[in-house]
């Protein structure tokens, strides 16, 4: 997939790139409201991660320029502010999601996926990964043939793994991720943990490899070595 | 003391020790000038006497008036000196002149002592004449005149009272304004315009002082939240470069734990930092997505949402909602039922227990916990915690700020070895 990100923080930037650059995807990056107008109007991308907040401009405006041409790319705004104002107004232009600074990588590449996957599956709503294939609409997963049974924080867990494939995803990003922000628990993860247990224990029992993996007390992998 | 009551006093008292003073010096000129004309009277009646004797070469006959006597007394050549007396004058009474010679009274009265030489005798001429009419005149007069005073003090008194109560009108209005001022609300102090320049001058200090103080807070708070902002940007860096960093591979044990502490830390920040930020709006009133909202329901999603934590360290929950209807921010409402849920499993012990219930007149929470009551006092105030919590000390600041905002009260009590936390609608 073709992914623009429109970040002036370096830092912020390069992590981005660095994290979404695989294979079977191109990164282009822009710094300035300028030249992200001009990378706009020149290509198209699956999906453009949008900062509101650029030197020469408002990311908004490059938005609307979006839909003034009738441009069908996914954006997602990324932005330093959490109101409530500015996440109706980014939404109500067209924007596919947003996402308020600071946030997990992972969380960004499952918001991307989703959008992608809205995008081009256009109607269908199946996710495949190997034997594993997930009924989006239908909130349903089976390996092979084999109906599995989630409960609703699981399959959210597994979507976020299949998303983040191949990455270590944090425990932090995960707790983050299921429960929102507003979960202060950070001293204790052990539930993350009787989740994942859960899910492997599902997918193995169904006759699936075991794809996750612990990383070194820090988080858990989701890949297919 | 009003300044009303306090301006009378010093009027009052000013007013009639002025009074008093021009009273004794009138009385002293009228008394002096009519005085003045009872000496040449007596003057007049002397120079008569002169007349007489030099005309006939003896003393008149003395008779006795009404106002008037004179009696004559020989006395050795040269011993009377010329000179004005106040003195007594016997008035003889008319009515009882017939049965008693001496019965009459003494009236005040000014006596003339004189000489004249009959012949070769010598004599000493006393002419008196009753002052009785004089001090009656300086009475009256004096009385017309206190009575004038009194008359003006009173019409004084009233109008001061009535014109001063006017004049002070515009600064009672001010108090008024001044008094439900408040630095946060959106309410300006009008300009009063009033013919008084000093009531001019003070509502112009008042307007600009207002002005100045909310100029100066709205500041201060849009500080608190560019700063917040800006903070946001770093936080980020941080965590996309934390999360890049475990994207590679073979860590120790000791730098896995390192990057832990680290992700804690940085989730911490954040948190605090969205905590600060979510409280300058609250406090500033920028949530405006007001709707209804059926809060049993939101209730029980929240539960539904702690579900693992409860289980994870053994709490037991017990939990009664009834329907409930409010209209408020739902953001809001949902950061209210999370932050007392979290707290009351922060602050519980493994095992521990928390009774929820929602009725139509409140939403109470109680957990187990610290068997001592908390500082009602302090725990609401920011940055309070205890040592032992994780959290940002914002929690219950924000859900104060929150209630407030929704017009609810949040309240504390301890009961049998629970910690309550109430919200009342």
């Amino acid at each position: 997939m073709k992914i623009l990100i429109v970040e002036d923080e370096p830092g912020l930037r390069e992590s981005i790139e660095e994290y979404f650059s695989e294979a079977g995807n191109i990164c282009e990056t822009a710094a300035t409201y300028q030249s992200a107008l001009a990378k706009v109007n020149m290509y198209r991308y699956d999906c453009i991660l949008l900062d509101i907040t650029l030197p020469g401009g408002n990311g908004l405006d490059i938005l609307n320029n979006l839909k003034e041409n009738n441009h069908q790319d996914g954006v997602l705004i990324i932005s330093a502010k959490n109101s409530l104002d500015d996440r109706l107004q980014g939404l109500n232009i067209g924007a596919d999601d947003y996402l308020v600074k600071p946030f997990h990588l992972s969380e960004l590449k499952a918001r991307v996926s989703a959008i992608i996957r809205r995008k081009s599956y256009n109607g269908s709503n199946l996710l495949v990964f190997n034997e594993i294939t997930i009924d989006l609409l239908a909130k349903e997963v089976k390996v092979g043939t084999t109906p599995v049974k989630f409960t609703r924080k699981e399959f959210a867990l597994l979507l976020y793994f299949i998303a983040n494939k191949g990455k270590v995803v944090s425990k932090n990003a995960i707790a983050e991720h299921l429960w929102g922000d507003g979960i202060d628990m950070a001293d204790n993860f052990d539930f993350i943990y009787s989740h994942i247990k859960n899910i492997r224990k599902k997918l193995i029992e169904a006759g699936c490899k075991d794809y996750i993996y612990a990383a070194y007390g820090m988080g858990y992998k989701f890949a297919d070595k | 003391m009003k300044l009303l009551t306090r301006y009378n006093q010093v009027n009052l008292i000013t007013t009639i020790v002025v009074m008093l003073i021009t009273g004794f010096i009138y009385y002293q000129a009228i008394s002096y000038i009519l005085t003045g004309l009872k000496d040449k009277d007596l003057v007049v009646e002397e120079q008569e006497i002169f007349d007489y004797v030099k005309l006939n070469h003896a003393l008149p006959q003395t008779f006795e008036s009404n106002d008037q006597q004179i009696t004559f007394a020989s006395a050795a050549p040269g011993s009377v000196k010329r000179e004005f007396i106040n003195t007594e004058y016997f008035k003889k009474d008319e009515g009882r002149k017939k049965h008693k010679k001496d019965c009459g009274e003494y009236e005040a009265g000014r006596g003339l002592i004189s000489s004249v030489s009959v012949g070769d005798k010598y004599y000493k001429i006393l002419i008196i004449v009753s002052k009785v009419e004089t001090e009656d005149l300086i009475r009256l007069i004096f009385f017309i005149t206190i009575g004038v005073i009194l008359l003006l003090l009173a019409v004084l008194i009233i109008t001061n009272r009535l014109i001063l109560n006017r004049l002070w009108q515009p600064f009672y209005n001010m108090m008024g304004e001044l008094r439900v001022f408040s630095i946060a609300d959106e309410h300006q102090i009008p300009d009063l315009k009033t013919s008084i320049d000093e009531f001019n001058e003070l509502n112009n200090a008042m307007v600009d002082m207002a002005a100045k103080a909310k100029h100066d807070y709205r500041d201060l708070k849009a500080f608190t939240e560019n700063a917040s902002h800006e903070l946001m940007t770093p936080i980020a860096v941080i965590n996309s470069k934390l999360d890049t960093l475990i994207q590679t591979e073979n860590f120790s044990d000791a730098q896995s734990k390192l990057l832990n502490d680290l992700y804690s830390a940085v989730s911490r920040l954040h948190r605090l930092n969205q905590s600060l930020l979510l409280l300058v709006k609250v406090e500033n009133g920028l949530m405006h997505d007001k709707k209804p909202i059926n809060l049993r329901e939101m209730a029980e999603e929240m539960v539904s949402q702690f579900e693992e934590i409860f289980n994870d360290k053994n709490i037991k929950v017990s939990s009664s909602f009834a329907e409930k209807e409010i209209f408020a921010s739902h953001y809001l409402a949902e950061i209210l039922l999370s932050n007392l849920i979290s707290n009351a499993i922060r602050h519980n012990h493994n095992g521990g227990e928390i009774v929820i219930n929602l009725n139509s007149a409140a939403f109470t929470i109680k957990n187990t916990g610290d068997s001592e009551p908390l500082p009602v006092e302090k725990i609401f105030t920011r940055f309070h915690k205890s040592s032992c919590s994780e959290g940002s000390g914002l929690g219950l600041t924000i859900s104060r700020e929150i209630c407030e905002n929704f017009g609810f009260k949040l309240e504390y009590k301890f009961e049998e070895g629970f910690h309550v936390f109430e919200v009342r609608f």
